[in-house]
């Protein structure tokens, strides 16, 4: 190794340390903020916390809807399942007051048959 | 123009009569019309059951009952298309006229309507009748009238009646006399006993 190389290998890990230290101190430096940044912060801030209150607000009208919509269609089922009872209980009582009569009807048709066949054996 | 017009027309009034003529079909005419409103009008007390094959089918979902006349209702009603009762009843004698329950009569006199009873009493007024529709051997359809000085009942059934069904219902034990009538031979008798006390009377008058 010659002598000119061993020189470079012994100055410049020092200039890379003052390079380093000089864009430390650079970065360190205290500078002043832009005047229009806390209300940049501040509005961004606000956005954000809109923008979450109005996502919340879409959550809830979004469950209030789900809500209302199986309301209205359970209540519907019940209301349709009510009515379908209710129309078939008086289906079932018509059919019996149907059969009642016919049956009355038979028996008072059977009792002049007989009263008939009675007064043709006197 | 006016002739498409025309043609639009022409459909809307087919389509309408074909829809008349449907519902004509499923709702059946049990007593001419006029006749209804004259029976009714001068009755103290009106029963009218209607019952179409749809109303009959959801009747049927709901006779769940263990009983046997349950069962034998259910079984009953399976396959009917229609039951179509009224009855009447009236405060005082006289409040409709025997041509009146002639006239039903008559508009039942068709082919396809078979006589199975029919007796008619001048004297007390009351009159009998029972007929059964028959399609192909088989009862389609049945028509009951029953007229006393201060009541008519007329039934009509139509469908499939299964008679053997009807003796099954022990609540209902007249209507398992059906099966007498529907005999062969029951015809005849009630018309030779009809014709018997009606020489009888005679002879007393």
């Amino acid at each position: 190794m010659s002598g000119q190389a061993r020189r470079w290998e012994a100055r410049c890990p020092m200039d890379e340390m003052n390079e380093f230290e000089n864009k430390l101190k650079q970065a360190f430096l205290r500078r002043p903020a832009p005047p229009s940044l806390k209300q940049r912060i501040l509005q961004q801030r606000n956005q954000r916390r809109t923008e979450q209150l109005h996502n919340r607000t879409v959550l809830w009208q979004r469950l209030a809807a789900c809500f209302v919509l199986a309301a209205v269609i359970g209540g519907g089922l019940t209301w349709r399942h009510i009515d379908q009872q209710r129309k078939g209980e008086a289906a079932r009582d018509q059919v019996l007051t149907a059969l009642r009569i016919t049956n009355r009807a038979l028996n008072q048709i059977q009792t002049r048959l007989a009263a008939h066949d009675r007064d043709d054996h006197e | 123009m006016t002739k498409n017009f025309h043609l639009r027309l022409a459909t809307l009034l087919l389509i309408a009569q074909f829809a008349v003529r449907a519902f004509a079909q499923s709702a059946p005419q049990l007593i001419p019309p006029q006749l209804e409103k004259e029976l009714s009008a001068h009755a103290s007390d009106v029963t009218e059951v209607t019952l179409n094959k749809s109303m009959l089918s959801l009747a049927t979902q709901f006779m769940h009952g263990k009983g046997d006349d349950d069962a034998a209702t259910r079984h009953l009603l399976e396959g009917l298309e229609g039951i179509y009762v009224r009855n009447y009843e009236f405060d005082k004698d006289g409040e409709y006229s025997p041509d009146q329950i002639e006239k039903l009569r008559q508009s039942f006199m068709t082919p396809e309507w078979t006589p199975v009873v029919h007796e008619h009493e001048r004297r007390s007024g009351e009159t009998s009748d029972i007929l059964i529709k028959v399609v192909n051997g088989e009862n389609r359809g049945l028509f009951i009238c029953s007229a006393e000085p201060r009541e008519i009942s007329i039934v009509l059934i139509l469908g499939p009646i299964r008679v053997e069904d009807l003796s099954k219902l022990h609540g209902l034990a007249g209507l398992g006399a059906l099966a007498e009538f529907d005999r062969d031979d029951a015809p005849k008798i009630k018309e030779k006993d009809k014709e018997k006390s009606k020489a009888k009377k005679d002879g007393d008058q």
